[in-house]
């Protein structure tokens, strides 16, 4: 009986009912889809990090688990000393440049011999290697999301690209550029981000970390495999914090529509109140029903937000191709438990009115 | 300070011998309620003495904010005594808490009101069903049965106080009262917002309650006509009953 009152209430007004709906969908899809921009752009960094094929990674002392937020601050001779260590089997240096025009990208300044010889080289849709100085290669994921095809020109920072060939995305960067071209525009002759080593075998990556940590002590030595666990949000600075505000953000606008709602619905029923108490319903029993209504209002919205994230992510993925959104069912289970408590923590106090409404003053209520 | 005028009620003034031998299922003693317009107490009831047997029907009149709604609320357990005593089958109302209160209405009482008060999100089932899952026992199909049927029901189950007239929904209001079989019906004017046929369909509905179940019946009215249905009649004013003479 009472699952069945709760539900004909929840049906009475389905404008009401679809505006909470509403609202707790967009405060779970939100949750779901900045949690799974933010993890999803990270974690497909780091695929294409690995999907090098290089097996170690060196930074300079000072750099940022972020690749292109560290700047270019190692003598590029630093390779010719690497490549003479025991079990390496190529060196490839990398100045990796941070683009905020037209996009937020990384390009990668490289040598197209030494990244071959640590990477195996590219797979190409279309056209040829860098040869040129104004040479860029884009992978077919960038290319699509910018409209651009072989032989187009693009400008980067102010110096005008011919793309000469479209690459198979998952080799680090989406957008390659000679190295030295790429020092000389950001004045850094010499300078390179990192440098990408490839072992004679895999099995001697913590051989050749060791001998690298000798020779150049303080530097940041590490198996790429190990890339893949640090590009979390942990690892990146305020993104934990930017995180956790819009999630918090989210939650209050749930809550603040569900206790607008759920008070709005109170005032409504004051006389349905008086009714109920004049039957006999005990205090709990009133707060029960409106929780429970509260609890169902939140599962469609819930579900209704499961939805709206995975439309979402089709919508963003067909605009911005290179703009991954990961959605787990860790995050859409915390989504809902999130979304769940913030809209129990908003009716309650409603709930707790209605329960302690005066039964004569409700009845005579207009 | 304001005269309370007793009148000695129900066993006295009854002509049935039979009802004279009964305690009184519903007793008040002294009962006095007051209500405050800031800081000034304004007495709605002053001093009433009030007896009514197992299976009477009475009806109460008076003048409009002469206090019979605030009786009726008090001896319903609806609101709280200010002074004084009520008896409601044995037990004292006026020491209770409100979930006591609340927990000996659910059993008790039935209430039956002027602008029939159904849930308006439920069919007529629904209002019915509702106060059976409230009273705890659950769903009993055979009492639904015999009060849908006692009271015309059967073919507007389905339906919602907004598809109902205003009989109907009153009628329906009354099978939702009786549905737990109460000891009391306490009737605010249930027949102030219906037409003339619908007011006595609704009051000989409450009549054979009385005479064929044995339902005992508080109700409040204006209506001089309604009264003939009822055992006894008594009047009100100004927060006490000066009256209280059996109807012929």
């Amino acid at each position: 009986m009472m699952s069945q009152f709760v539900l004909r209430n929840l049906f009475h007004r389905p404008i009401r009912t679809l505006i909470g709906v509403l609202a707790i969908a967009v405060e779970v899809a939100l949750v779901v889809l900045i949690v799974g921009l933010t993890s999803g752009m990270l974690q497909e960094t780091a695929k294409r990090i690995e999907g090098i094929g290089a097996d170690v990674l060196v930074q300079a002392p000072s750099a940022q688990v972020f690749l292109g937020m560290s700047g270019s601050p190692m003598p590029v001779k630093i390779a010719d000393r690497l490549q003479e260590q025991k079990y390496v089997q190529s060196v490839a240096p990398a100045i990796l440049q941070f683009n905020t025009s037209g996009g937020v990208e990384t390009v990668w300044g490289i040598d197209p011999v030494s990244f071959r010889d640590v990477s195996n080289g590219f797979v190409f849709h279309q056209g040829r290697d860098l040869e040129g100085p104004d040479d860029l290669l884009i992978d077919d994921l960038a290319a699509k999301s910018k409209k651009l095809k072989l032989g187009d020109t693009h400008n980067l920072f102010n110096h005008d690209w011919k793309v000469v060939g479209i690459i198979e995305h998952g080799k680090g960067g989406r957008l390659f550029v000679p190295i030295h071209t790429l020092q000389d525009l950001v004045g850094a002759r010499d300078k390179a981000t990192i440098f990408l080593v490839r072992c004679t075998r895999p099995e001697h990556t913590d051989d050749v970390i060791s001998e690298i940590k000798q020779l150049l002590p303080n530097y940041q030595v590490r198996p790429i495999k190990e890339f893949m666990t640090l590009m979390s949000s942990t690892n990146i600075p305020a993104l934990e914090t930017f995180i956790h505000s819009m999630i918090a953000l989210a939650v209050a606008v749930g809550l603040l529509v569900i206790f607008l709602t759920m008070y709005t619905t109170v005032l409504e029923r004051t006389r349905d109140i008086g009714v109920l108490k004049s039957l006999g319903a005990s205090k709990l029993l009133i707060v029960r029903a409106l929780l429970t209504e509260t609890a169902l209002l939140c599962f469609l919205g819930i579900v209704a937000g499961v939805g709206l994230s995975y439309l979402v992510r089709a919508g963003f993925i067909a605009a911005f191709p290179t703009l991954p959104i990961l959605i787990t069912y860790g995050w859409l289970i915390r989504a809902g438990l999130i979304a769940l408590v913030g809209a129990m923590v908003g009716s309650s106090y409603p709930a707790w009115i209605a329960s302690r409404k005066d039964a004569v003053q409700a009845l005579s209520y207009d | 300070m304001p005269i309370t005028v007793r009148i000695q009620t129900n066993a006295s003034y009854s002509t049935d011998p039979e009802l004279k031998t009964l305690e009184p299922i519903l007793k008040t003693e002294n009962l006095w309620k007051l209500y405050h317009a800031g800081k000034v107490e304004v007495p709605a009831l002053r001093g009433v003495n009030f007896d009514v047997l197992p299976g009477e029907s009475v009806a109460v009149m008076g003048p409009s904010g002469c206090g019979k709604s605030s009786l009726l609320y008090v001896i319903g357990g609806l609101a709280q005594a200010s002074r004084g005593k009520v008896f409601v089958d044995g037990n004292d109302l006026s020491n209770m808490t409100d979930a006591e209160r609340t927990k000996l209405r659910r059993s008790k009482i039935g209430f039956v009101f002027q602008r029939f008060n159904l849930l308006p999100s439920l069919t007529a089932r629904g209002n019915i069903a509702i106060a059976q899952y409230i009273h705890g026992d659950g769903f009993d199909p055979h009492r639904f049965e015999v009060v849908t049927k006692l009271l015309g029901l059967e073919g507007r189950l389905h339906h919602r106080p907004s598809e109902m007239s205003g009989g109907e929904q009153q009628r329906v209001a009354i099978a939702r009262a009786i549905i737990n079989e109460p000891k009391i019906l306490l009737a605010d004017e249930p027949t102030g917002n219906l037409d003339t046929k619908n007011s006595e369909i609704v009051l000989e509905m409450l009549r054979r309650l009385n005479k064929d179940l044995g339902q005992t019946i508080v109700m409040i009215t204006h209506n001089p006509e309604a009264t003939t249905y009822f055992d006894r009649v008594v009047h009100m004013r100004d927060g006490v009953i000066v009256d209280g003479i059996p109807a012929d």
